[in-house]
């Protein structure tokens, strides 16, 4: 029974990471409706910036959260400006095919200027586990389960109280119109996502204490972020934060009472199950897969 | 104008003869880009040392040799630099490759054409078992690995426990690619054969990012001893969150990988990784008296590259390629059949190169005296512990978690 | 009264040998063979094998993504059953690689529809994930069942040399092998096109509801392409595994290789018949020529160069090399030599619509849709005689199109049924291609052309539902394309049409189904007075073939002119029915238009 708890314990905890790289991906989707293929490596990138600040600024990885998210941000509102803006009215192959490329160039980009070592920032606080009854969580963990929360709440608001979420808002469900009333669509994809990308850039701050950054880190990830992305409905950032911390237990649950090297095998066919019987997500919060 | 004449042919024939001077070139095939690119690089370095030595030492029978290297990252691209550098470079013998899944690509390749091919670093059995007469490999295969390894459970670890091996509860945990698949199997066999209790097999994909499962199953089993083959991401993964969730073992042997790396220990931190036992090719803190020529190869290696060798993988490949290179200055010429006379009259007894290894080829190209060493991380470093004439330091017990 | 030949007729493909574009591929293509041939280095000819084997798997993979539209990352699971059934067949019965290619080959292509059949109703990028998915899950299933399968470890295909076990001394004969698969999946590529499941694929690709409303099974049409490219795709894994001798999970369900196999067909250009080819020779040498410079000194210099072309590509040129270069060079070829005008053929003959006039031809009865909780059709009932214009009149948003999406089986109606007439007695087709089948045409209020085919290839597809030869299918197309006053536009791309020719053409492609009853929805809306004449006398044209026509329309002077009979639907009820003249007058039909109010002021 400790084992089960204890499994579900550390499933959320791994989830919470996963919702926190998934957020930034059902952004992106949700407004631009581009399936960015290269989120993995928006990950990689901001880890190496981390990596690269805390190392040479003698930060703490977290406070290294702040420039990785303005990186990020910038990095999201070039791509779209540069690539996914002149392929909007494109046939989605190309779509497809454009963020491919860019994550091949990227991975190897980084291969080229970091070469394939695994690099870790040191910081053993965020190690430290704290023990909640019997069971043992990391701090690093509690800390991701809550910033990812954070940002889902404050995402929320942003896009319901504010004039720019609203204008968000309305561009996704209708760009046309939106541009009618007035609403510079251009400028609102891009800040979208920038925005997707910046949340990556927070996840990277939070993950690099606990993993080590090498060129293909973020394949370890994007599979899975995208299985989340689409068990929480596609355009539901809470549908995506459960959808993670499902995604989260099931991995967990699976490597131990299946075999560890199986629990992919686990998700990718609730993946596939998801896609073809329930395309609007577990929750039904998204509309589906048109 | 004749005396012109004359002159310049004499020196046009002396010039000649110079060139006659000629060079011998040889094939490096190893993975130099993607993901093996740190010790594919690091294994060749070691092939490159023992060239220059040789060369210092006036080269082949008088020939120079010269390297011509070829990079691979997956099969296809093995065969198609194997072919390249036999049929365009022409070179007449292959030394490589560190990957197995390379090695097992060109030597196919070699050996339709005739050529000889020197494995000093590749695990995988099978790339000597295929009945291939143009294949040499000195270094230790994955079943000498898994050998020295569950035995070293039944000669140094029970004992020092105290206990009979048999009533340990032994564990095998592995990463799934080539190199843990391989080991594995072999261990299982040979657990098997010894009758010691296997309680548990947990292969994991090498990209995971939670080994929790793991843990918690070999926690529920209550593991005392636990053999990993894995490389560096995972074994740091593995021991953090070992810490993280408090399970204490009473010995863990790794099988080289990322156990023989600087680098996990610094991200494990030495206290955490403190008494880890690990099996792999020789490595630099062994006892020179058992390993001859090792730290004049590390002063050579300092030299040339500016660093501390970064693993042991050169070392395995210099002591191969100079063993090779001295058998090849024996051999009439290097056709297959001529290599193959020269490659099986070498015996050298164990203790007697910079590896500690012996060499004595088997009829299918297997160094049977190559033998992985046992060591021991202790206060941060890799020291040697078995066999005793290469050790620096005795074994320690408890080793595991603090 | 010319014969109906097939285009693989011997003579006829023997008689294409002299056309420029079909000597000039040929010539092109055997360089593959002859260049190697004079290098004489087996380098050279590893490469030109690896050109002719990622050329092979680019060709076979456009039949999916090129043709179809469906873009599997995926594709390399064929590849490797491929090589694994055939490496385990030697290893277990010593079967030779030449009958285990077989069985790789009907094993994969089980797979293909196991994966195809749900995975198909994805579309795009969600598609693309799916097949990644099934990818990674076959890979760790193949690595877990290492028992089975030798794992990471690997299988070991044994040297055994000479033809029956594709392992040669003479590499020369390894390139004939691949460069013969790569004909093979050429020949096959190009068969496909050329035929009418070519322009299913298209027509599929391009619009799904419309391609159904022509009659076409989607899912059926693009299962058969998968099957053809799972089981080319199987081949050529065969052939690789024996050529590298040795296989593993990573290589041989690679997802970095169905990634490139996908680029090649993108760079040369998706959806045509050389362009996968051309990519693959364009980036392979390129690539291992990267290698040879720069080699170790710049890891990840190659990928990374790769990912910039692709990105370069996608953004400066998406129809790749064909379809940027492709109709300049085409040109230049046809001045060549030996080529020649399409002979004049005969249409073949009409369809003779059968039947007597005034029997019901289809009869709707009680229709109810509901959406939620509203209710868009209410209880209506509709009875039509062969031979009538029955108009629909209503104001908008009365449910109108609704009845007709009820009518042609796009949607299912929550209550009622609806019967089409088959010969004697009456049937219930179930979906919209069935419908089409049994002589239900409709057009789309949006109109829906097939925007990169041109006219005459848009009305062919709908001629493809009764002739399935690609001749007789343009010869019939001309027909309609003459009736509808489209045969002087008949080769521009339909995407540059204005609106009043795509209703025209939208109405010629439905017709070309030749149709028993033709629904028209608004298909006077946005033309002017000119265009809307025409399109009454085609209408009535229509009819005195023998076809019965229901329109919804909101002309007014266009629909009292044409039709026998009309009926007014108002809120998903029908609130009138009957001549024209007594519709128009009724109370209830004015309130419903133009407000109680009016009706009122009217002393109505």
């Amino acid at each position: 029974m400790d084992v089960l708890v204890q499994l579900i314990l550390n499933g959320i905890m791994l989830g919470s990471m996963y919702a926190i790289i998934a957020v930034g991906l059902t952004l992106i989707f949700g407004i631009v409706r581009v399936v960015n293929f290269a989120h993995g490596e928006f990950l990689m990138v901001g880890m190496y910036a981390v990596y690269l600040i805390s190392k040479h600024m003698g930060v703490h990885p977290y406070v290294s959260a702040l420039p990785a998210m303005v990186l990020l941000f910038a990095i999201g509102a070039l791509v779209q400006r540069f690539i996914i803006q002149k392929l909007l009215n494109a046939d989605e192959h190309i779509q497809i095919f454009a963020t491919v490329g860019l994550s091949t160039a990227l991975i190897n980009g980084a291969l080229m200027v970091f070469g394939a070592d695994l690099f870790s920032v040191n910081a053993p606080e965020v190690r430290k586990t704290i023990a909640l009854g019997p069971m043992n969580v990391l701090i690093g963990h509690i800390v991701i389960f809550s910033a990812a929360l954070a940002l889902v709440a404050g995402l929320h608001i942003f896009m319901q109280k504010t004039v720019l979420g609203s204008a968000i808002r309305a561009t996704a469900q209708n760009r046309y119109a939106a541009q009618l009333m007035g609403v510079k669509v251009e400028r609102i994809y891009i800040i979208s996502f920038g925005l997707g990308a910046a949340c990556v850039g927070l996840a990277s701050a939070l993950i690099m204490p606990l993993y080590p950054v090498s060129p293909t880190i973020g394949s370890y990830f994007v599979l899975t972020a995208f299985v989340v992305v689409v068990l929480g409905g596609m355009r539901s950032m809470y549908g995506a934060f459960f959808g993670a911390l499902i995604i989260g237990v099931v991995d967990s649950l699976s490597g131990y009472y299946i075999a560890p090297d199986l629990k992919e095998v686990v998700y990718f066919a609730i993946f596939i199950l998801i896609l073809i019987f329930k395309p609007t997500g577990l929750f039904g919060f998204g509309r589906g897969t048109e | 104008m004749k005396v012109i004449l004359g002159a310049a042919l004499a020196a046009g024939v002396a010039l000649s003869s110079q060139t006659a001077l000629a060079q011998v070139k040889v094939g490096a095939l190893y993975p130099f880009s993607g993901g093996l690119a740190l010790l594919g690089d690091e294994s060749f370095r070691g092939l490159e040392l023992a060239v220059d030595e040789r060369n210092a030492a006036g080269g082949l029978n008088g020939k120079k040799l010269e390297i011509v290297k070829g990079d691979a990252v997956d099969p296809n691209q093995a065969v198609g630099e194997a072919r390249r550098l036999t049929s365009v470079e022409k070179v007449p013998v292959v030394f490589g490759s560190y990957s197995s899944s390379i090695s097992l690509a060109a030597t196919q390749v070699a050996e339709l054409a005739g050529i000889p091919y020197f494995e000093m670093g590749a695990i995988s059995d099978p790339i000597t078992e295929r009945g291939f007469k143009n294949v040499y490999r000195t270094n230790p295969t994955a079943k000498d690995f898994a050998n020295k390894i569950v035995d070293a459970v039944t000669d140094a670890v029970a004992p020092a426990l105290k206990t009979d091996a048999k009533a340990l509860k032994i564990a095998i945990i592995h990463e799934d690619s080539l190199y843990g698949q391989t080991v594995t199997g072999f261990q299982v066999a040979r657990m098997k054969e010894k009758g010691l209790n296997l309680v548990e097999t947990l292969p994991y994909s090498a990209k995971s990012v939670d080994l929790t499962p793991v843990i918690l199953r070999l926690k529920s089993a209550g593991v005392d001893v636990v053999l990993q083959t894995s490389y560096q991401n995972d074994t740091v993964l593995f021991f953090r969150q070992m810490k993280e969730q408090g399970l204490k073992l009473k010995a863990i042997i790794g099988a080289g990988g990322g156990y023989s790396l600087t680098d996990t220990m610094k991200a494990i931190g030495p206290e955490n990784f403190e008494g880890a036992l690990n099996v792999d090719f020789t490595q630099y803190k062994t006892n020179p008296a058992g390993a001859p020529g090792i730290n004049e190869f590390v002063a050579k290696y300092n030299a040339k590259y500016g660093s501390a060798p970064r693993s042991g993988h050169s070392l395995a490949n210099y002591m191969g390629a100079k063993v090779i290179l001295d058998a090849l200055a024996g051999a009439k010429d290097l056709s297959g059949a001529s290599v193959r006379a020269a490659m099986m009259k070498i015996d050298i007894p164990s203790g007697k190169t910079a590896t500690g290894w012996g060499v004595k080829l088997n009829d299918k190209g297997q160094n049977e005296r190559g033998s992985p060493y046992i060591m021991q991380w202790q206060k941060g470093d890799l020291v040697t512990v078995f066999p005793k004439e290469a050790a620096v330091a005795d074994m320690k017990t408890g080793g595991g978690a603090p | 009264m010319s014969p109906h030949r097939s285009p693989f007729n011997p003579l006829t493909l023997l008689l294409r040998l002299t056309e420029p574009r079909v000597y000039v591929s040929f010539l092109a293509l055997s360089l593959l063979l002859v260049i190697p041939l004079l290098l004489d280095s087996p380098f050279a000819i590893h490469i030109f094998v690896t050109i002719c084997v990622f050329g092979a798997l680019s060709t076979a993979w456009n039949i999916v993504g090129g043709y179809a539209g469906q873009l599997s990352l995926g594709h390399t699971i064929f590849y490797g059953v491929g090589g694994y059934s055939a490496a385990l067949l030697i290893q277990h019965f010593g079967l030779s690689p030449w009958l285990g290619m077989w069985a790789g080959a009907i094993l994969s292509v089980g797979i293909a529809v196991g994966i195809g059949y749900p995975a198909f109703r994805l579309r795009g990028p969600f598609f693309s994930l799916a097949t990644i998915a099934f990818l990674e899950v076959i890979r760790l299933l193949v690595i877990h069942f290492h028992g089975f399968t030798g794992g990471s470890a690997g299988l070991i295909v044994p040297l055994k040399i000479g033809w029956a076990w594709m392992i040669f001394q003479d590499k020369f004969n390894y390139l004939i092998i691949a460069f013969g698969l790569l004909v093979l999946s050429l020949f096959v590529s190009w068969a496909v096109r050329a035929t009418r499941l070519g322009y299913y694929l298209i027509a599929v690709r391009e619009r799904e509801d419309a391609a159904s409303a022509a009659g076409i099974s989607t899912t059926r049409v693009k299962l058969i392409a998968v099957m053809i490219s799972a089981a080319l795709t199987s081949f050529v894994g065969t052939f690789h595994a024996m050529y590298l001798t040795f296989l593993e999970p990573g290589t041989m369900f690679s997802l970095s290789a169905a990634i490139e196999i996908a680029m090649f067909a993108l760079i040369g250009g998706l959806g045509t018949v050389a362009g996968p080819l051309l990519g693959t020779v364009f980036v392979v040498p390129i690539a291992e020529a990267a290698r040879g410079w720069l080699g170790a000194s710049a890891n990840g210099l190659h990928g990374l160069v790769y990912g910039t072309v692709l990105v370069l590509i996608t953004l400066t040129l998406p129809g790749g090399l064909v379809g940027t270069f492709g109709r300049k060079v085409a040109a230049l070829i046809d001045r060549l030599p030996g080529a020649r005008k399409p002979e004049d053929r005969e249409a073949p003959a009409l369809r003779q619509i059968t039947g007597t006039p005034g029997e019901t031809v289809l009869e709707a009865k009680n229709l109810v849709m509901k959406f939620g909780g509203l209710t868009a059709t209410d209880n209506v009932s509709i009875s039509l005689k062969r031979g009538e214009i029955l108009g629909i009149i209503g104001p908008n948003g009365a449910g109108k199109t609704t009845v007709f999406n009820q009518i042609s089986g796009f949607l299912i109606p929550t209550a009622g049924t609806v019967s089409v007439r088959d010969g004697a007695g009456m049937v219930q087709p179930a979906t919209p291609d069935d419908f089409a089948r049994r002589g239900v045409g409709r057009t789309f209020q949006i109109v829906q052309p097939f925007g990169k085919l041109s006219v005459i290839e848009n009305i062919m597809i709908g001629a493809f539902m009764h002739h399935h030869n690609v001749d007789d299918a343009r010869e019939s197309a001309l027909r309609v394309a003459h009736l509808v006053g489209l045969h002087t536009l008949k080769d521009v791309e339909a995407r540059n049409l204005p609106i009043g020719d795509l209703k025209r053409l939208e109405v010629a492609r439905t017709l070309a189904t030749e149709p028993a009853i033709l629904l028209l929805d608004e298909v006077m809306a946005g033309q002017n007075q000119a265009d809307t004449r025409k399109m009454v006398e085609i209408i009535r044209a229509i009819r005195g073939t023998g076809v019965t026509v229901v329109a919804i329309e909101h002309n007014m002077q266009a629909i009292m002119s044409l039709s026998d009979r009309i009926i007014v639907i108002d809120s998903g009820k029908v609130i009138a029915e009957g001549e024209p003249e007594t519709v128009v007058r009724d109370r209830r039909v004015i309130e419903a238009y133009l407000g109680e109010d009016f009706v009122h002021a009217q002393g109505l």
